[in-house]
């Protein structure tokens, strides 16, 4: 082994990159545009629902209740209509999600302690919004039926309206968010992003920059030196590793200052596993570019098993935990959940090494056993 | 000198054998294909070998496999006495072998510097700083590299990104050099200039190169070689040898009609060309007289006139050779002469002062030339001496700074699209779709220039007989042989029956058999069917073919002629060309070039030069050599090439710029 070789093989791969605009460009760019499209467009948060109300009845208990939905943040005021036919155009449209329908003697119906039933159109198109909706329509009306037993419960007992709620309610919940306390999706997905972000671009660098020499030929001045195989692939990967290690301190920086998600635990942690992830995905990128042998097929190929992989397993979405058995056993095979876990207990549990070590130690073992992987089946010597 | 530091016990160099390769029955698969199949080789120390043959051949399987970096399924490789038969067994060998993979500057990286390249491969071979820094100033030197040690690589023009190849390669001196087609692509100035470095480095530094190349004509440079084709060797040795295992002789002559005495003589000669207004001829006899009377009873009463017999050149040995392999010739189509639109009189292209500037740069300047209906008329020139732009100009791609084109008897400027039904176009890529099957093809490009079905039915029996696809209708266009291909490709570019055909470099990687064939169409489009042909080409041997030839050089037109009268100028101007056999070619050159011989070059063993008054000339080489204690074996005349003409042409104007530059700059 010799570092001059190596130190050889990294600097010219290196001037090669700095040289090549479009390349410098899909690397420093390509990570914070992901982050910068999926930080925004991958808001879960379902706020602001646009809905009309049909109110039949005029009273000043029908214009109680629909003003709760009014106030309330997650529903948007559009407008009051007059029959049930007009709201067809509003939904068909899909300038409203939702209709609230309040009857004629509603009022009337309440005061008399007979039930009255409100109807509610709601938009099925998307189920997990219609969803959501349903539960705040629900969460709504309840309180307003809460509020008049309460009111009923005052007026018969004759105490206070404060005894009163504590006599309808014996049983109060209170509710206290950990880690994520204003329960903000984006707090949950952007540090996962910077993981989306070092899955799928490393590997891709990689995979390019050694099928480009197979591509040219210019492999078979590696082929027919003298340098070793651990001399070439360690010079050759360096320049890849530190691109993407300077990316995930950027897209840090980025989760931090830019979307102002909170960072709790250890930095030192944080950037040891991102070094251990970055790693690991340039040694996938190591593997593709050793099974394929031009350009095209290397950029699909990747793709191909990283992108599915990290959307469906890695908890960018969809918790590891709630996937089916299936699913769940899947996602161990990915290093992409173990440094989910590692940036979400970094970033907002602020736990260390003593909660993460199993995960630290997976992505090492993954970093470790891929170039092993690699440099077996690394040959100067090819069949074709 | 430092020694390297290498604990690698190897570092103290092979065990010196005289045999450096040693391949027997050597056997290259690829999945199904077979590549290689049962060679044997022997290269021996100091020898420059050959590997001569047609793309495909299995010459970059056989290097590759010899220089460890592609294994092989049987048979042995022997390297240095070191038998390559593993990973480890191949890098054992690697320090002492230099190698240079095909494609021109694939290998090297287009965004260093030609310096960055050098020390790339130095260091990586951890060549010692300070060698490093000495050998790379005199390499550089050499090449005639040190201007642009700074240029990216990617910058670079043909010929320098092949020198800068070569020095990369050979930068750690290894013993034994191996070159995959290193001049394929360059033009003929850098090929010589390459070939002059290359011997006087191996030379110099007592190393084994084994090369390859497609040219035929390169072959009397090796001092040993191997003609390769489809995975077989065909011959092997000495030029001579080579050349004697085929006796005959070459006769070339004048015979009017020249159709009718080329249909005479296919029926008993099965290598038969018609370069210009000459029929060059192959017979098996090597007595002159008998040659003579055999041809003259073959043409059945057509007088030949002007006859020269000749030697056959080693490429008509290799021809000779392909026939015995492929034992029956393919029946030549009939070619049905179909009158073509003549809608005008006069000449077909006509180039009057054109002009075209790119930015500042003048990349054509004042060419003019006229080309005249049924003449074959060739464009030579260096990469970048303007031939594509004067194309370009005339098909109406690209508009001219100034002058005036016409084609077919339209000014290219105002023509438009009509006159490009008046033309025909093939380029060097062939622009088939390769997933399209022969007539499939065809059909789509009967269907772009709006053929009805009737015609389009009518041209393509006419291409398939013309162009000999019998039996290649239904296949896929990607896997016919190159051969083939091409001649699809020239059949597609004469669908809507073109007056005027431009071809672009249209017999890159097509085997000589192929070649010959391609020119065979050629010139009966060109006599029966009176298309006018302008065509640029690479390869020198197949200039001879050409009606009229023009030679640019940065852009203008520097000489002009038909191929004889090319060379009957040079002769006038610079003399005859001298062969001389020595005992020692290498010193005998070093000695030439200091008593004033400054334009002698190696070729093979033999040395050449040009000379003036050759009988003084003869005798005072000959008084220099024996002073110096050399023998000279022979020195005898040789007729000029053509190749030797664009070489001294270009050469020539290049010395004159140089000078011209010298003088500006004081």
């Amino acid at each position: 082994m010799s570092l001059k070789r190596v130190a050889t093989v990294a600097s010219k791969e290196w001037r090669e990159m700095v040289r090549d605009r479009m390349f410098v460009l899909l690397a420093f760019l390509l990570p914070v545009l992901w982050m910068l499209v999926f930080g925004y467009g991958l808001v879960l948060d379902v706020e602001k629902i646009p809905f009309v109300v049909v109110d039949r009845d005029h009273s000043s208990l029908s214009r109680d209740y629909l003003y709760r939905f009014t106030t309330s943040r997650y529903f948007d005021f559009k407008g009051s209509l007059v029959g049930e036919a007009e709201a067809d155009d509003w939904l068909e449209s899909g300038k409203a999600r939702a209709v609230i329908v309040v009857p004629e003697k509603f009022e009337e119906r309440l005061v008399a302690g007979q039930p009255a039933a409100v109807q509610t159109l709601i938009d099925g198109t998307f189920p997990l919004r219609t969803d959501i909706t349903k539960g705040y329509v629900i969460a709504i009306n309840g309180a307003f039926s809460a509020d008049l037993l309460s009111d009923h419960v005052a007026r018969m007992q004759g105490v206070s309206r404060a005894r009163a709620e504590i006599l309808a309610h014996p049983i109060k919940l209170e509710i206290r968010y950990l880690y994520n306390e204003e329960v903000r999706s984006s707090w949950s997905t952007i540090p996962a992003l910077v993981m989306f972000s070092l899955m799928l671009a490393p590997p891709l660098l990689t995979a390019l920059g050694i099928v480009r020499e197979k591509e040219s030929g210019s492999i078979y001045n590696i082929y027919s030196a003298t340098v070793g195989k651990v001399e070439y692939l360690a010079g050759k990967l360096a320049p890849y590793v530190a691109v993407s290690f300077v990316n995930a301190v950027v897209l840090w920086l980025l989760a931090t200052l830019w979307f102002g998600v909170p960072f709790k635990g250890n930095v030192g942690l944080f950037l040891i596993s991102a070094l251990l992830f970055v790693l690991t995905s340039t040694g996938i990128g190591l593997l593709v570019s050793i099974m394929v042998s031009t350009q095209i097929a290397a950029l699909i190929v990747t793709m191909v098993i990283s992108i599915l992989p990290t959307i469906l397993f890695s908890g960018l979405i969809v918790p590891v935990s709630s996937l089916s058995p299936g699913a769940w056993i899947q996602a161990h095979f990915f290093p992409g959940m173990y440094f989910t876990n590692i940036v979400r207990g970094t970033f907002l549990k602020g736990v260390g090494l003593d909660v993460l070590w199993p995960d630290v130690l997976a992505l090492a073992l993954y970093a470790a056993a891929l170039r092993l992987v690699g440099y077996r089946l690394f040959t100067k010597r090819p069949r074709s | 000198m430092v020694a390297p530091t290498s604990p690698q016990p190897s570092a103290l160099g092979p065990q010196h054998t005289d045999t450096v390769i040693k391949v027997s029955s050597f056997v290259k698969r690829y999945k199904k294909n077979v590549a290689v199949d049962g060679i044997d080789l022997e290269v021996r120390h100091g020898e420059i070998y050959g590997l001569i043959g047609p793309d495909g051949a299995g010459k970059s399987s056989l290097m590759k496999a010899i220089a460890g970096v592609l294994t092989y399924d049987e048979g042995t490789v022997n390297v240095f006495g070191i038998l390559v038969d593993s990973e480890r067994a191949a890098e054992r060998v690697k320090q002492w072998i230099g190698f240079l993979p095909q494609g021109l500057g694939l290998n090297l990286y287009p965004d260093l510097s030609v310096e960055e390249n050098i020390d790339f491969f130095a260091r990586l071979r951890l060549v010692p700083e300070r060698d490093l820094l000495e050998r790379k100033t005199r390499l550089l030197a050499m090449t005639r590299l040190d201007k642009f040690r700074d240029r990216a690589m990617k910058h670079l023009s043909g010929g320098m990104k092949q020198k800068l190849g070569l020095i990369c390669t050979l930068i750690h001196e290894p013993k034994l050099a191996i070159l995959d087609e290193p001049t394929t692509g360059v033009d003929p100035v850098s090929r010589r200039d390459f070939w002059a470095i290359l011997a006087e480095l191996l030379q110099e530094k007592g190393m084994t190169a084994l090369v390859s190349t497609a040219y035929m004509d390169e072959a009397a440079r090796f001092h040993r070689l191997s003609f390769v084709s489809n995975g077989k060797e065909l011959a092997s040795g000495t030029p001579a040898e080579v050349r004697a295992l085929v006796p005959g002789s070459m006769v070339t002559f004048e015979a009017a009609p020249q159709l009718d005495a080329l249909a005479r003589l296919k029926r008993t000669y099965r290598q038969v060309e018609a370069l210009g207004p000459r029929l060059h001829v192959f017979t098996e006899s090597t007595d002159a007289e008998q040659a003579m009377s055999d041809i003259a009873t073959a043409l059945n009463g057509l007088a030949p006139s002007n006859v020269r017999v000749d030697e056959p050149e080693l490429e008509d040995v290799f021809v000779a050779l392909l026939l015995r392999q492929v034992e029956h010739q393919e029946a030549d189509g009939a070619l049905s002469v179909s009158a073509m639109n003549r809608d005008h009189d006069g000449p077909a292209i006509e180039a009057k002062g054109l002009i075209r500037d790119f930015g500042s740069f003048r990349a054509v300047d004042h060419v003019s030339f006229r080309v005249q209906p049924g003449e074959i008329f060739g464009l030579l020139g260096a990469n970048g001496a303007g031939k594509t732009t004067v194309i370009k100009m005339l098909t109406g791609i690209i508009p001219p700074t100034g002058g005036e084109g016409r084609v077919a008897g339209a000014d290219m400027k105002i023509a438009g699209n009509a006159i490009k039904e008046r033309i025909g176009y093939m380029s060097q890529a062939f622009s088939l779709y390769l997933d399209l099957t022969v007539v499939e093809n065809i059909w789509l490009f009967a269907g772009i220039y709006g053929l009805d079905s009737r015609a389009t039915e009518e041209r393509l029996q006419w291409i398939v007989a013309m162009a000999g696809l019998h039996g290649y209708e239904s296949n896929l266009t990607g896997r016919l042989p190159m051969g083939v291909r091409q001649r699809l490709a020239l059949g597609c570019a004469l669908v809507h029956r073109p007056r005027v055909l431009f071809l672009d470099e249209p017999t890159s990687g097509v085997d000589p058999i192929g070649r010959r064939r391609f020119w065979d169409i050629l010139s009966r489009l060109a006599r029966e069917e009176e298309v006018s042909i302008l065509v640029t080409t690479h390869y020198m041997t197949e200039a001879e073919h050409c009606d009229h030839l023009a030679l640019m050089y940065a852009g203008r037109i520097v000489a002009e002629g038909s191929p004889s009268d090319m060379k009957s100028q040079v002769e006038q101007e610079a003399g005859r060309l001298l062969e001389i056999e020595t005992d020692i070619p290498g010193r005998a050159l070093r000695r030439l070039k200091e008593a004033g011989f400054s334009e002698a070059a190696l070729y093979g063993t033999k040395i050449h030069l040009l000379s003036r008054h050759h009988v003084q000339d003869e005798a005072r080489l000959r008084t220099v050599l024996s002073s110096d204690g050399m023998g000279v074996k022979a020195v005898g005349g040789r007729p000029l090439s053509l190749e030797d003409v664009f070489v001294h042409r270009v050469m020539t104007l290049e010395q004159q710029e140089a000078a011209t530059k010298r003088g500006a700059g004081v």
